[in-house]
C-alpha cells in the first residue's frame, strides 16, 4: 500500500475516511471534554499551590491572605487527607501533598477551593510557602555520584563481552572500538487539553471524571488517599484532548485532589490545571545521559556493545523502572550484536518525577545506539548506511535479553526504503547540492526500527470488555481503552462490527468506566487496540456463538454451516433468510443472553527477572526512515526538507487512523530531536514553562514532502485481525532528524567530529560551526 | 468593569451588561455556554480558542473579518462588532472546511479542531492569495500535537484547489461561500454589517483609564501577562478607536513622512502600499512576526509600548528611523523611538499618555530584517535585527541604521556597527567589521531563549545575512564568515 502527500492520491480507497462520527463531532465543536461539562450550581473550583523551590524542609504554609480574599476560599493541606498521603505505585515515595519537606519545584503543597476558577487561582497565588532551602540536584550523574538511586541498577548482558572488545592487536577481532556519551533532554507532552478531574459525592461514595489514560489506576489511587474501598468510587474517562503517556500515572494526583475536595466538602469539585501549572507540576520524558561503547570488526560487523543509561528519574519513582526496562530492551536498536551489556541507573534528582511519554525509554536508547553508529561511521570510514545494513536484526536472531526474533521485517523495511531511495542517488544528490551552495548544506540519515510491543511490566498485559447487544440489534461495547485521539475506539468498533457481521453504524463505543469493566490497565504502551480489541473480540465471539447456535435451531440448519455477515445470518456464505435484527429480537424472546464479558491476556510472554532473560514482547514493529535536513550555514538554523518512511503496520484495522499515528508520532520525534528544548534553572525551576517559551512542532516546521509506505503482505498473527500496534514505534523515526542535521553540520565543517547532545538546537549548531576542531 | 455592550454572536444580536476586561474566551465558555472554543494555553500560542471577529476595516469603507485568539480578546472589544465561533460555523451541520479535515482524519483528539476550522474558514473568507502556500500558512497559528500537521496540510491544500475560483470582492465571495455552505446562509446574511455599539468607539481625549487600568492596542501582550484580570478594570481600547487607525503620508518631497496611527495593526502595516514603498520587500518578513491571528489584532504602538527588548516591530521601526508622537494630559511630545525606552520594560510613557502616532521618513530605503528563534513561525526572538540604508550614486552606503533586540535590556540602535558601513561600498571586509562592531557593542544576558554567548554569535551571523540579502552576489557567505 502506498500513500503520498500528492493531493491527487488522496482518494486512495484504503485511506477511506469511513464512518467516523466522532471526528465530525470534534470538528463542529460538539465534542465535550472534561472542562466543557455543565457545572452544577454548588461546584467548587480548585487550584493547586506548588512548592516554592527545588528542595527544602521545615515547610510552613501561610494561607491567611488567601482566606481573606473571599469567604468561599478553603485551603486543604496534607493533614486533611483521611487515608494515606501517598501516590507512589512501585515505590511509596510520592506524597499527594508535600508535608514538611519538598523535593522539586512545582510539587503540590495545598489544594485551594473557591466558588470560581478565577478566585481559586487568585487565592492559590496568595498562599505563602516558606521553609529551609536544601541543595538541589538536577543532573543524573551528580545524583548517581551521591548515591541517589531509585531501586537497584538493572543490568542485562549476553555473549562474551571481553572477547568482543578484544582488539586485533591482542588477538581479538575488534578492529575499532568507538565510545562516547549521548545526552538526550526531556520532552514536554503538550497534550492540548491540560490535566484535570472532577469529583462529586454520589450515594455515599464518589463519582470521579478524570482526564486519565488509567481509570482503574485513578480508582485505586483515590481509594488509598481517601481510605475507602475501590467499590465506593466510580471513575470515568471521557475523550482526552491528547495524553501521549502524560496522563498514564500522572493524571492520578489531580483526580485525588478533586476527590479530596469533594470528600471534605461534600460538594462537587473541579480541578483543571492552567497550562503553566501543568508544565511546571507534571513530569515529562526522562532526560538520559548515556555512555556507549561499540566494538566493530574489520568487515564493519558489530561485535559488542556496552550501554550505561543514567536516567534522570526526577524526585520520585513513578514509572521509571518500567521505562528503564524498555531502554535496556532497546539498547541495541534494530541491530544484531552478539555481546551486549546494558545497564540502567534510575537517578533521583530534584525535578518533577519524569514519566511515560510515547516511546517510554526506547527513544533514549535507540538515540544512543544511533549515536554509536554515527561515531562508528566517522571512525571506521565505512558509510553509516553500510554499517546499518550489515548489522540489521535477522530472522531467528536472539536479542541480548534472550528473545528470538520471529517474522523479523527489519531487513525488508530497510531494503524497501533503499529501493525507493538508492544510496548512490541519495549521496550524489546531497553532494551536488552541497557543492553548489556555500550558504546551505544538506545532510541525510536513515534509521532502522525494531520496537517491542507489550507492557514491559508483564502483569499489565491484560484487558477486559463488556458487550451488550440490545434487542433492536444495536450494540454497545465497553473496554478499558481510553480514547485520546489515537483512534482506539474506532479500531474496537471495527473489530466488533466485523466479528458480529454487522454494519459499523450499529455499534457504539462507550466511555471508559471502572464499574463497567474493572481492573483495567492504562491505555498505553501502544497496546490499547491489541489488548482491548482482543477482549472485545472475545466478547463478540461469545455472543456470536450463542446467536449462531440459536439461529441453527430457528433455521433448522447445522450450526457449522452458519455465519454472520452483511447484517444477515449466512448459510454457506449466502443469505439464510434471517436478518441480524430479527435474529436478535427472536433470541431475546427465546431468553438467549445478549451480553458477554471478554477477557484477554497476551499469550506467550515470560521473563525471568533474575536471569534477565525471556520473551517480554508479543512481537516487534519494524520500519525504516530517511530524513533529509538543510542547514543554513549563515544563520545556523536548520529544517527538514524531506522524509520517507517505510513502516510495518501489519494489516491496519483502519489505515487512515494508522497513517495519522505515524505522521503524528514522527512529528513528535522530530520535535524531540531538533526543536523542543526544556530549560531548567540551576534551582530546579522550569524556565520553559509556557508555550511561548517551549516550542513544539507547528505547521511550518512540518511542511515538507513526507512519504509513507506501509509494508505489504504484513499480516501479524500475534494481534487482533492481523494488525500491529502503531502508537509509539514511529516516534523513533524522528531521531533520524538529529543525525540528518548533524551530517549537514559536518558537511559545513569537513573533518570535524560530530556531537551527541539532543535536541540539536540552533545554539548548539552555531557552537559547532564556530568552535575549534 | 460592567459595561453595556452590543454585538453579534453567531449572527444573533447580543445586548448585555458585561465585564469589559473579561477575556472573551471565558465569557463564551462560562456565560454563553459555547464550549467549542477551548483554552489550550491562554497566551495566544495554540489557536484552540480562535473565533472570527468582524470589525470595521482600516479604510473605514466596510467590514473586515479576522481570526482572533479569544483568550487575548477583551469582552469590551466586542462592542459594535460581530463574533463567529465554531458553533456558528456549524449551525447547519458540518461545513466543507470541516468535511475536508474529516476526510483526511485531520482531527484526532479533536481539542484543537475548532480552532483549525476557524482558521481555514477565515482563509476562504479573507482577501489575498488563495494558493496552497497561503492555505497552509493560514494555520500557522494553530498547534496540534496529534496529527503532525500532514493531514491538516492535505485538507488545507484540498480546500485551496476546491475553492480556487472564488470571486475577489467581498460581498460576492461571501455569497459564493454561503451558497457552498462554508458559512450557513442565515449567518452569512449577518456578516456584511456591524451592529451599532452601545458606547462610542472613540475614547474621549483626556479620559484616562481608571486606576490601574491599561491602555490597550489589541491587548495581545497585556492579556498574556494578565490572564485573569480583576473585575473592575476598565481598559482604554485604543485599537478600537477608528480615529487612531490610519496610515497616511504627510508632507511631500524629501521631508515627506508616513504617519501610522496607534490603532494600526501589524497586518495593516505589512499590507500597506505606503509602507512597502518606504521599505521595499518588507512584506516578506511578515510571516516571521507572531502568527496570522496575532498580527490581525496586535498593534505597532502596543508592540513598542510593551517595551520588550525583542519586539520584532520595534526592531524594524528603529531601523526605519521612526519617531513617536505621544499624547495625553500628562505628556504630549514627539521623540525618536530609541529615546522611548528607559530600561528593561521601562518607557517614558506616563499617566494617561499613549503613543498616538508613529512617524517614518517616507524616502525609500533598502531594508532587511533577521530573527533568531527556536521556531521559524510564532516564536519570540532570542535575537532580532534590522538594517536599512540607501546607496548613493557612487555605490556607497549612506544613512546606515542597524537595530538589534535581545542583546540588551531595551531594543538597541547599533551605532558603531552602522558607522563601520557608513560611506563605504558594500564589501565583505566592511560587513565583517560591522559584524565585529555589533558583537562588541552589545552585552546580552543568558535566559530561557539562549545564552549570552549564543546571542553575540548569532547577532554577527544575522548581520551577515543582512549583507547577503541586500547585496546578492557581491560576496559569499564564506567570505563574510571567514
Amino acid at each position: 500500500m502506498k500513500e503520498r502527500t500528492d493531493p491527487s492520491a488522496l482518494a486512495a480507497v484504503r485511506f477511506d475516511s469511513g464512518d467516523r462520527p466522532e471526528s465530525l463531532r470534534n470538528l463542529t465543536g460538539a465534542t465535550k471534554y472534561l472542562d466543557d461539562l455543565p457545572e452544577p450550581a454548588n461546584l467548587l473550583h480548585a487550584a493547586v499551590v506548588p512548592s516554592p523551590s527545588g528542595h527544602g524542609r521545615r515547610m510552613r504554609v501561610d494561607a491567611s491572605k488567601a482566606r481573606e480574599l473571599d469567604p468561599s476560599v478553603l485551603v486543604l493541606l496534607a493533614d486533611s487527607i483521611p487515608g494515606e498521603n501517598q501516590m507512589g505505585t512501585a515505590v511509596d515515595d510520592e506524597p499527594l501533598l508535600a508535608d514538611g519537606e519538598w523535593h522539586y519545584a512545582g510539587q503540590p503543597v495545598a489544594l485551594v477551593l473557591a466558588s470560581s476558577k478565577r478566585l481559586a487561582r487568585a487565592a492559590a497565588a496568595l498562599v505563602r510557602v516558606t521553609g529551609e532551602e536544601l541543595p538541589v540536584v538536577t543532573d543524573p550523574r551528580e545524583a548517581f555520584a551521591k548515591g541517589q538511586l531509585i531501586l537497584k541498577p538493572r543490568v542485562q548482558s549476553s555473549g562474551d563481552l571481553a572477547g568482543a572488545f578484544r582488539a586485533e592487536a591482542e588477538g581479538g577481532r575488534a578492529r575499532w572500538i568507538v565510545e562516547g556519551r549521548a545526552e538526550s533532554d526531556g520532552q514536554e507532552h503538550v497534550y492540548l487539553e491540560t490535566q484535570g478531574a472532577a469529583a462529586e459525592p454520589v450515594d455515599g461514595g464518589l463519582r470521579v471524571i478524570s482526564g486519565t489514560q488509567a481509570p482503574s489506576g485513578v480508582q485505586k489511587a483515590v481509594a488509598r488517599v481517601l481510605g475507602i474501598p475501590m467499590r465506593e468510587l466510580e471513575v470515568e474517562a471521557m475523550r482526552l484532548g491528547g495524553a501521549f503517556g502524560g496522563k498514564e500515572d500522572q493524571a492520578a494526583p489531580w483526580a485525588a485532589l478533586a476527590a479530596l475536595g469533594a470528600w471534605v466538602t461534600g460538594r462537587p469539585v473541579k480541578l483543571v490545571l492552567s497550562r503553566r501549572d501543568d508544565m511546571r507540576m507534571t513530569g515529562k520524558r526522562h532526560p538520559y545521559s548515556t555512555d556507549f561503547r561499540l566494538a566493530i570488526d574489520a568487515e564493519g560487523k558489530f561485535l559488542g556493545l556496552e550501554m550505561d543509561f543514567y536516567q534522570n528519574a526526577g524526585a520520585a519513582c513513578d514509572l521509571s523502572p518500567a521505562i528503564i526496562a524498555r531502554s535496556l530492551y532497546h539498547a541495541a536498536g534494530a541491530y544484531r550484536i552478539p555481546a551486549v551489556r546494558a545497564a540502567g541507573y534510575m537517578c533521583r534528582t530534584n525535578l518533577p518525577p519524569f514519566t511515560a511519554f510515547r516511546g517510554f525509554g526506547a527513544p533514549q536508547a535507540i538515540w544512543a545506539m544511533e549515536a554509536a553508529v554515527s561515531k562508528a561511521a566517522e571512525v571506521t570510514g565505512i558509510p553509516a548506511l553500510e554499517l546499518q545494513q550489515r548489522n540489521l536484526l535477522r530472522e531467528g536472531d536472539l536479542t541480548h535479553y534472550g528473545m528470538k526474533m520471529e517474522d523479523c521485517r527489519a531487513g525488508r523495511s530497510f531494503e524497501l526504503l533503499l529501493s525507493r531511495n538508492p544510496a548512490a542517488r541519495m549521496k550524489a544528490e546531497i553532494d551536488d547540492f552541497n557543492a553548489a551552495h556555500g550558504d546551505k548544506k544538506r545532510g541525510s540519515w536513515v534509521i532502522p526500527l525494531a520496537f517491542g510491543v507489550s507492557f514491559t511490566k508483564l502483569m499489565m498485559n491484560q484487558g477486559g470488555a463488556l458487550v451488550h447487544v440490545f434487542n433492536d440489534g444495536s450494540v454497545s461495547v465497553s473496554t478499558g481503552a481510553v480514547e485520546m485521539g489515537q483512534g482506539v475506539g474506532r479500531k474496537i468498533l471495527v473489530v466488533a462490527a466485523r466479528t458480529l457481521g454487522i454494519p459499523e453504524n450499529l455499534v457504539r463505543i462507550e466511555r471508559t468506566r471502572t464499574a463497567t469493566v474493572a481492573n483495567t490497565m492504562p491505555t498505553a504502551a501502544s497496546t490499547g487496540s491489541d489488548i482491548n480489541g482482543a477482549a472485545a473480540l472475545a466478547a463478540c465471539e461469545e455472543i456470536r456463538k450463542r446467536l449462531l447456535a440459536f439461529a441453527a435451531t430457528v433455521l433448522g440448519a447445522p450450526e457449522n454451516e452458519l455465519s454472520l455477515g452483511n447484517g444477515l445470518v449466512l448459510r454457506g456464505g449466502r443469505d439464510a433468510g434471517l436478518a441480524w435484527k430479527d435474529l436478535v429480537a427472536k433470541a431475546h424472546e427465546a431468553r438467549v443472553d445478549l451480553s458477554a464479558h471478554g477477557f484477554y491476556a497476551t499469550p506467550g510472554l515470560f521473563y525471568d527477572m533474575a536471569a534477565e532473560r525471556g520473551s517480554p514482547f508479543a512481537y516487534h514493529v519494524y520500519g525504516a526512515a530517511l530524513v533529509v535536513a538543510e542547514l543554513d550555514t549563515v544563520r545556523g538554523s536548520s529544517r527538514v526538507v524531506r522524509a520517507d518512511l517505510v513502516h510495518d503496520g501489519g494489516v491496519p484495522i483502519d489505515a487512515l487512523v494508522d497513517r495519522g499515528q505515524i505522521e503524528g508520532a514522527f512529528a513528535q520525534g522530530l520535535g524531540w530531536a531538533i526543536l523542543e528544548d526544556l530549560v531548567y534553572g540551576k534551582d530546579g525551576r522550569l524556565l520553559s514553562d509556557t508555550l511561548s517559551t517551549y516550542k513544539l512542532p507547528d505547521m511550518k516546521f512540518m511542511d515538507f514532502p513526507l512519504e509513507i509506505e506501509l509494508l505489504d503482505d504484513a499480516a501479524n498473527p500475534k494481534a487482533v485481525l492481523g494488525s500491529k500496534a502503531v502508537g509509539e514505534p514511529p516516534f523513533q523515526y524522528g531521531i533520524a532528524g538529529y543525525f540528518a542535521v548533524l551530517e549537514a553540520l559536518k558537511a559545513a565543517r569537513p573533518g570535524k567530529g560530530g556531537f551527541f547532545d539532543l535536541p540539536l538546537t540552533q545554539e548548539k549548531a552555531i557552537g559547532f560551526l564556530d568552535g575549534g576542531n | 468593569m460592567l459595561k453595556s455592550l452590543r454585538f453579534r454572536l453567531n449572527g444573533k444580536l447580543v445586548e448585555i451588561e458585561g465585564r469589559e476586561e473579561q477575556p472573551v474566551l471565558d465569557w463564551l465558555r462560562d456565560d454563553a455556554g459555547l464550549t467549542g472554543t477551548r483554552e489550550g494555553c491562554r497566551e495566544g500560542d495554540c489557536g484552540a480558542c480562535l473565533a472570527l471577529l468582524g470589525r470595521r476595516n482600516l479604510e473605514g469603507t466596510g467590514i473586515e473579518w479576522v481570526p482572533a485568539a479569544t483568550c487575548l480578546l477583551a469582552l469590551g472589544e466586542l462592542d459594535g462588532r460581530t463574533l463567529i465561533t465554531v458553533e456558528g460555523l456549524a449551525g447547519e451541520g458540518p461545513t466543507p472546511v470541516m468535511k475536508a479535515l474529516h476526510v483526511e482524519n485531520a482531527s484526532q483528539c479533536g481539542f484543537c479542531s475548532p480552532g483549525v476550522t476557524v482558521a481555514l474558514s477565515h482563509f476562504l473568507l479573507a482577501e489575498g492569495p488563495r494558493d496552497e502556500a497561503a492555505a497552509v500558512a493560514s494555520v500557522e497559528g494553530n498547534l496540534c500535537r496529534c496529527t503532525g500537521y500532514a493531514s491538516i496540510g492535505r485538507a488545507a491544500r484540498a480546500l485551496s484547489s476546491d475553492f480556487s475560483g472564488l470571486p475577489l470582492d467581498f460581498p460576492t465571495r461571501l455569497a459564493a461561500l454561503a451558497a457552498r455552505g462554508v458559512f450557513p446562509p442565515a449567518l452569512a446574511a449577518t456578516m456584511q454589517e456591524l451592529p451599532e455599539p452601545a458606547s462610542p468607539a472613540t475614547a474621549a481625549p483626556g479620559s484616562p483609564p481608571s486606576g490601574g487600568s491599561p491602555s490597550l492596542g489589541g491587548g495581545t501582550d497585556w492579556y498574556v501577562r494578565n490572564t485573569d484580570p480583576a473585575p473592575g478594570l476598565s481598559p482604554r481600547f485604543v485599537g478600537r478607536d477608528p480615529e487612531l487607525r490610519f496610515i497616511e503620508t504627510r508632507g511631500s518631497g524629501g521631508g515627506a513622512t508616513l504617519a501610522l496611527g496607534a490603532g494600526v495593526t501589524v497586518a495593516d502595516f505589512f499590507a500597506s502600499k505606503a509602507v512597502r514603498a518606504v521599505a521595499p520587500g518588507i512584506e516578506r518578513f511578515e510571516a516571521l512576526v507572531a502568527s496570522p491571528h496575532i498580527r490581525a489584532r496586535a498593534t505597532l504602538a502596543g508592540n513598542i509600548a510593551n517595551a520588550s527588548p525583542v519586539a520584532d516591530l520595534t526592531a524594524m521601526l528603529l531601523a526605519l528611523d521612526a519617531r513617536l508622537v505621544l499624547s495625553g494630559t500628562s505628556d504630549a511630545r514627539e521623540l525618536p523611538l530609541a529615546e522611548f525606552f528607559l530600561g528593561y520594560k521601562k518607557t517614558v510613557l506616563d499617566g494617561d499618555a499613549i503613543i498616538e502616532t508613529i512617524l517614518l521618513p517616507a524616502a525609500p530605503r533598502a531594508f532587511s530584517f533577521e530573527k533568531a528563534a527556536r521556531r521559524e513561525r510564532l516564536d519570540i526572538a532570542a535575537v532580532n535585527t534590522a538594517l536599512s540604508l540607501a546607496v548613493d550614486s557612487g555605490g556607497a552606503m549612506r544613512g546606515v541604521i542597524v537595530s538589534a533586540g535581545g542583546v540588551g535590556p531595551v531594543p538597541l540602535l547599533l551605532g558603531t556597527a552602522a558607522a563601520a558601513l557608513e560611506g563605504r561600498k558594500p564589501s565583505a571586509p566592511a560587513f565583517r567589521e560591522a559584524m565585529e562592531a555589533a558583537r562588541a557593542e552589545v552585552a546580552p544576558i543568558s535566559d530561557v531563549r539562549g545564552s549570552a554567548e549564543f546571542r553575540k554569535r548569532v547577532l554577527g551571523r544575522l548581520m551577515a545575512a543582512h549583507a547577503l540579502r541586500l547585496f546578492p552576489g557581491a560576496f559569499s557567505a564564506e567570505e563574510l564568515l571567514a
